[in-house]
């Protein structure tokens, strides 16, 4: 049960929806975009997350494209992450899809809002990362069609009042090998310890990180050291967890330790198993 | 020749359930219903200094807001102390301190969230260990002037809330004996019970005084009699109704959002107050399953042969001693798991910590201590150089020897452990080795356990059944039995059925519990609802077939002795042609019967010399993992147990039973602990971060079912309701331990805690 009430609106098009955003945020309702809501709902529940408006952005057709056009996969942020994963439109984004929250949830849990929500894995955005995809953004000026590599730094750098309504990822993408694995604590369906993402283009192993820090990131430091075969396996892992962006998460799902540990030996796999080897 | 004993019958509630008609105390709504919500301390330990209440007040719809102060009494059993709202201090982390009643659930959390208290924060008792130092801070400084309602021995001025001492035999000359001696130490916090159906209570006085308790509990009488004792209401004008109960895992024997909800309606003049827990309510407020750290010292010959052990047992118990302080008797009584030792010292203590306080769980203080000595037999074991399996059989516990509390067994109040062992050896395919490498960094392993269990309730626990006829001839069985997803209803209903040989189809099962109506259980816990209120069923039948009998020979003109009664008739025995059906002489016949514990005695409380319950139900049980030893992640392959049901009297139920429960010991030991940071705050309270093991990571499960008849059990079974959970944590670990070369002796058993056990360092060899 949710103990404050909120207005509900659901726009039919994207200038409406930021009309109506902007609109209500004058009237101070600090208004939230909504989309499959698990967020908003169990956050709210608890008094963590407080609205006076929601802007439910399903009913916005651009929100639910899944398709390919012009070699180009047009994935609407509403489409819900089982959608994805029973589409198979993008390999890797299926089975990193298959990573968050449980089945039920995910007929629920939107691409889009996985991206841009609260909790902080965000494990949806890690093969977009990968694919240098880029994403169309909706505000009161019109719409941005960006890098996501641009945009995304920690979270999805929104303007106030924007929303995010299709991510565009080059087809060719999807041909390329790629890994996709989630490590937790023991039960499957649980926050990551470490979520990785991995994609071999033109010989170079791409890796995309979530749990490990206290955001997901992907990093070319990072991914030229461990793409360096003039040093030894274990070196460049090792090189590469001295420059990771911020300190090994240390919290109840594991201690700072287990995760470098986990860390290593899923580097490890992931490099052997895409033929990174020396 | 069984009529339908040892059949596998559908439950009766199972339409009900599986279309969503059944309903719970949750579903119960009647007009002008209020609701109450608690506001909890964010606190472990602190003082309350002021409350502040009045921007809730200006929420509308808040009727009224109670605190500490305006119900200054005491509850709790056995020991009477706990204000049921926080009193000048909190003492654990989700602790009402105030609680609000309003006309929607949404204004009580929207006053909630208004109510300002200031804290003094005090220090923290954070573990047993630091409960029991000599300079730990007092939780209860009025510990001398508690009352209390059972046998129990706090010690005023300690955090020690029962002290229960088990002396057998000479130790000096059981050390003296022993060739081989080990030491072992586990240790496990407080995690929670995880019942689907969160807590439920609904309280109304009307205004002639009698006050009405819709619950979700496994105690309605219970219930009943504390709430008429704390509040000094006659016992005949409270009644407490329970409907089908989602799920309780001892968890609902406690009494306690009750409470809550007769102050919430009491604080509105009587009108009908709900209160629901929220999940994380459920889970912190509400009690907890318990924690344990232990120490287990073993001497034996260099054959094997046990000859004395010296236990003590430090329970968590939490801020409040509840059934805690009988929990840990509980484990004083059979401490020694399933095996004869002659020479005997067990201290078990219930200790106040500033953690939730601690309830039933299912098994009762014996997963707790079977995790304690089953880990120090496999040290044992592994120091010997002995087959795990046969060390246990080497000591497996028969008729004729004695029990800790110095019970002589035999063969009824015992069944058959190395029939048990044997079995399980077979079917765990024991013989083929106990760590296999398979390659690939991979190795399987598995690890095994025995199990007893006998029952600590009150010695004159009863229970009681009712029968009455339709026009139709069917009857209605009406006891105190809460179904709680066990399916007892369902096996009284065979056990009526078979002693009058009719179709179980035509007995009517009534779901809800009424105390007015129903004949008084006990509780429906410690697996003994099926001797106790099934022997009432035997004897019901056997009054209300006296009584078609007496019927019958009057309009037949034949001796009652010359009739007999099966198929709904009563019917002259030399040709049964003669007869008539119920449908003609039941109407009104009214069954009764009744059964109370027999033979049963307090503890001598310097030896703990007594009689503590009817029979000890044995089994063995058996755990196979896979580990990856770069990774020390696990699969549990498959789950074994082979137990001595007395007799089987529903096959698949008994199965499900026993499924149950290893699968909540697995779920327990594999995964489940709250997570309490140094001020003794819980760090998951929620489902998103306490897991539970969900369906599709269970192992293969495999039941089986050795059959010694305890004498005065219907039709000689033995209880068997909570045992499958017993010896999961302890066969997992010694699977675990196995595999890894090393001795777990923690839970939960996660990969982290067993690489940190290994030192931390990647393992390169199988």
């Amino acid at each position: 049960m949710i103990p404050f009430d909120f207005e509900y609106y659901k726009p039919a098009s994207m200038m409406e929806a930021v009309d109506t955003f902007r609109l209500l945020n004058t009237q101070g309702k600090a208004p939230l975009y909504f989309n499959g809501g698990t967020e908003i709902i169990t956050m709210a529940r608890r008094s963590h997350i407080f609205t006076e408006a929601v802007i439910d952005i399903k009913g916005i057709p651009e929100c639910n494209t899944l398709y390919i056009q012009n070699e180009k996969l047009v994935i609407g942020a509403s489409v819900a992450l089982t959608q994805l994963e029973e589409s198979n439109i993008f390999p890797l984004l299926g089975r990193a899809s298959r990573k968050v929250a449980d089945h039920t949830v995910r007929n629920k849990l939107t691409v889009g809002g996985n991206i841009c929500g609260r909790i902080t894995f965000r494990e949806a955005v890690l093969p977009f990362l990968l694919s240098d995809s880029k994403v169309v953004l909706a505000e009161q000026t019109g719409i941005r069609n960006v890098p996501i590599n641009q945009v995304f730094n920690k979270t999805l750098n929104l303007e106030e009042g924007e929303f995010l309504v299709q991510l565009v990822t080059d087809v060719g993408y999807s041909q390329f090998p790629f890994m996709s694995i989630k490590k937790t604590k023991q039960e499957k369906s649980a926050y990551p310890l470490i979520s990785i993402d991995s994609l071999k283009k033109d010989g170079q192993i791409r890796f995309a990180f979530s749990g490990v820090c206290p955001f997901p990131f992907r990093s070319s430091n990072i991914e030229q050291v461990l793409n360096d075969k003039t040093i030894p396996l274990e070196l460049r892992i090792n090189k590469a967890l001295s420059i990771l962006p911020a300190p090994i998460n240390n919290n109840i799902e594991a201690s700072a330790e287990y995760r470098e540990f986990v860390l290593k030996n899923t580097l490890s796999d992931i490099i052997l198993m895409l033929g990174g080897r020396n | 020749m069984f009529y339908i004993i040892g059949k596998s019958v559908f439950r009766k509630e199972a339409l009900d359930k599986v279309t969503g008609a059944a309903k719970y105390t949750g579903d119960y709504n009647i007009t002008g219903l209020l609701h109450a919500s608690i506001v909890a301390s964010p606190y472990a330990h602190a003082e309350i200094k002021q409350i502040l209440t009045s921007e809730a007040w200006k929420v509308p719809g808040v009727y009224a807001i109670v605190t500490g102060k305006q119900c200054p009494i005491l509850t709790g059993s056995p020991i009477l102390d706990r204000p049921p709202i926080a009193l000048d201090k909190v003492r654990y982390h989700g602790e009402p301190v105030a609680l609000i009643v309003a006309d929607s659930e949404q204004a009580t959390r929207k006053a909630a969230a208004l109510i300002k208290v200031d804290y003094i924060p005090l220090d923290v008792v954070n573990s047993p260990n630091d409960a029991i130092k000599s300079n730990a801070p007092l939780i209860h400084e009025n510990l001398k002037d508690y009352k209390l309602l059972e046998e129990v021995y706090p010690e005023p001025g300690t955090n020690i809330a029962n002290r229960t001492k088990i002396r057998k035999g000479d130790l000096k000359k059981g050390w003296a004996k022993s060739q081989i001696t080990i030491e072992s130490n586990i240790s496990f916090p407080q995690s929670d019970h995880v019942a689907m159906e969160t807590r439920c209570s609904i309280a109304q006085i009307k205004p002639d005084g009698e006050v009405i308790i819709y619950t979700s509990t496994q105690t309605p009488f219970t219930v009943k009699r504390l709430i008429s004792l704390y509040f000094n209401i006659e016992p005949r004008k409270v009644t407490v109704k329970t409907p089908l109960v989602g799920g309780a895992f001892g968890g609902k024997t406690s009494v306690q959002l009750e409470i809550l909800a007769y102050i919430a309606s009491k604080s509105v003049g009587g009108r009908a107050v709900k209160m629901l827990n929220s999940r994380e309510e459920d889970m912190i407020t509400s009690p907890v399953h318990i924690g344990l750290d232990a120490k287990v010292k073993l001497g034996c010959t260099t054959e094997g042969k046990i000859t004395v052990a010296e236990i003590t047992h430090l329970f968590d118990s939490g801020a409040y001693s509840d059934r805690g302080a009988i929990i840990s008797r509980a484990a004083a009584v059979d401490c020694s798991g399933p095996y004869t030792i002659d020479n005997l010292w067990c201290d078990s203590l219930c200790l106040y910590t500033n953690h939730p306080n601690a309830v039933a769980f299912r098994g009762f203080g014996h997963l707790e201590l079977t995790f304690a000595i089953e880990r120090a037999m496999d040290i044992l074991a592994d120091q010997l150089n002995m087959d795990p399996l046969e060390l246990r059989l080497k000591n497996a516990i028969i008729p004729g020897n004695t029990t800790p509390t110095q019970t002589l067994l035999n063969s009824s109040n015992i069944g058959n452990l190395p029939a048990c062992l044997k079995r399980l050896r077979e079917l765990i395919h024991w013989d083929e080795g106990r760590r296999i490498p398979i390659g690939n960094n991979k190795v399987r392993a598995k690890g095994v356990s025995c199990i007893w269990k006998n029952s600590n309730t009150p010695i004159n626990a009863s229970g009681g059944a009712i029968l009455t006829f339709n026009h139709d001839g069917s009857i209605n069985l009406h006891t105190g039995a809460i179904e709680i997803g066990q399916g007892t209803k369902t096996v009284l209903a065979q056990i009526l059925a078979e002693r009058m040989k009719m179709d179980i189809s035509k007995i009517h099962v009534h779901m809800e519990v009424d105390t007015r109506i129903d004949p008084e259980h006990w509780k429906t816990a410690a697996s003994r609802t099926i001797y106790l209120v099934g022997n009432a069923v035997l004897e019901a039948a056997e009054d209300a077939m006296h009584q078609l009998k007496m019927t019958a020979s009057r309009v037949l003109n034949i001796s009652t002795q010359d009739l007999d009664v099966s198929e709904s008739r009563v019917f002259w025995r030399q040709d049964p042609r003669v007869g008539l059906g119920f449908e003609s002489v039941g109407s009104q016949v009214i069954g009764r019967g009744r059964f109370v514990m027999k033979g049963l005695t307090g503890l001598d409380p310097e030896t703990g010399k007594g009689n503590p319950g009817p029979e000890w139900t044995v089994g063995a049980q058996a755990v196979e993992v896979e580990l990856d030893l770069k990774e020390y992640t696990y699969k549990i392959l498959k789950a074994v147990t082979v137990i001595d049901a007395g007799k089987v009297l529903n096959p698949e139920a008994a199965k499900g039973q026993i499924t149950g429960g290893m699968n909540l010991g697995l779920s327990f030991s594999s995964r489940e602990y709250f997570i309490f940071n140094d001020n003794g705050i819980i760090q998951n309270p929620q489902l998103r971060t306490y897991k539970i093991l969900h369906f599709g990571e269970n192992p293969e499960y495999i039941v089986d079912f050795v059959e010694t008849p305890q004498m005065d059990a219907p039709y000689g079974s033995r209880g068997i309701g909570e045992h499958g959970v017993i010896g999961m944590p302890a066969a997992l670990a010694s699977a675990l331990s196995a595999a890894v070369q090393v001795p777990l002796n923690f839970m939960p058993l996660l990969p982290e805690f067993i690489w940190k056990t290994k030192g931390g360092v990647r393992s390169d060899s199988i």
